[in-house]
């Protein structure tokens, strides 16, 4: 994995909401509700990010029971590990900016 | 009561989208639609939003897959085309797809180039796309596409003087509504092109300082 990684707002919020096995539909109300409706995902955007994400390998996507169910998806361990990355990032960054501009 | 409206449009995102939501917002739900005609039933006013995808540039299989997800997260969607019937026995032109794709033997995906999705109204503008980068990605689809066509128009603008300039014969007039068709409408795709390419500017701006 490259050391400087950042992920985008969608992606670090859809791997947030994909520590349980989720289906699309649910990630954009989970994502909604953790944020209380500041990020609302697009579908498009939504369905660009899980390509993706499938394709680095960082979530899976559960097998289905029948074509009619809806498809839900998991993070993997590589996923986690990106968003312990992140976390520490974050963190960096939230020490950085208080540390300045905090007392303002 | 239903209504069937003929039309068609070159601006086929975003003034066809414009459209779709005025026609809701007047009470009009899009039934369905065909080649130059759409189908609506009456509805409440704005009580449905639409928004148009542009999927031409996504393979069969990719462009499958992507409509499951989108009506399996809720939304209605209906499959339009851009490309007018251009046949050449059982081969077909699709300006709009990617490199060999342009040529199409199977049904396949001609005519769905386009999604036109629909969602039940809840407040909130109706988007795609609520990143920069997805913004980006289907303006610079949008663009190459336009790109594609034009050259294609071009070079069939440009055949049509062939026979003149190699055995002297003056065009018929058959000759000469072809050019102008080619002619006309390749105009028409390269605004789309500097129109898309201004847009793809703006994003890149954008996207420099803002996710």
């Amino acid at each position: 994995m490259a050391e400087n990684i950042v992920l985008t707002e969608a992606v670090y919020y859809i791997l947030l909401s994909l520590k349980e096995p989720v289906h699309g539909y649910g990630i954009m109300q989970n994502v909604a509700q953790l944020t209380n409706n500041r990020v609302n995902l697009a579908a498009g955007t939504l369905y660009g990010a899980l390509t993706a994400l499938l394709e680095k390998g960082w979530i899976s996507a559960l097998p289905e029971a029948d074509q009619s169910r809806r498809k839900e998806y998991q993070i993997t361990d590589s996923g986690q590990a990106a968003v312990q990355k992140e976390l520490e990032r974050l963190r960096e960054l939230l020490r950085n900016g208080e540390g300045i501009y905090g007392d303002d | 009561m239903t209504k069937t409206i003929f039309r068609y449009f070159f601006d086929f995102v975003e003034g066809q989208e414009q459209w779709l939501n005025e026609m809701a917002g007047k009470g009009y739900r899009l039934k369905n639609c065909g080649v130059c005609w759409y189908t609506f039933e009456q509805c409440q006013p704005g009580d449905f939003s639409y928004s148009v995808a542009f999927v031409a540039d996504k393979s069969y299989r990719e462009a499958k897959t992507y409509r499951q997800f989108l009506e399996q997260s809720g939304f209605r969607v209906l499959t339009k085309n851009i490309n007018l019937n251009l046949s050449f026995g059982k081969l077909r032109w699709r300006p709009f797809a990617k490199g060999w794709g342009q040529l199409a033997t199977l049904p396949g995906g001609y005519n769905k180039e386009l999604f036109l999705v629909e969602k039940k109204h809840d407040g909130t503008p109706f988007v795609l796309h609520s990143d920069l980068a997805g913004q980006l990605l289907t303006v610079r689809a949008i663009r190459n596409a336009s790109l594609w066509a034009t050259l294609c128009l071009l070079g069939l603008f440009a055949m049509t003087f062939l026979p003149v300039l190699r055995a002297g014969v003056a065009s018929s007039p058959w000759t000469f509504a072809g050019r102008l068709i080619a002619g006309g409408l390749g105009v028409i795709f390269a605004l789309f092109a500097v129109r898309y390419t201004r847009l793809i500017t703006e994003l890149e701006e954008e996207s420099k300082t803002l996710e």
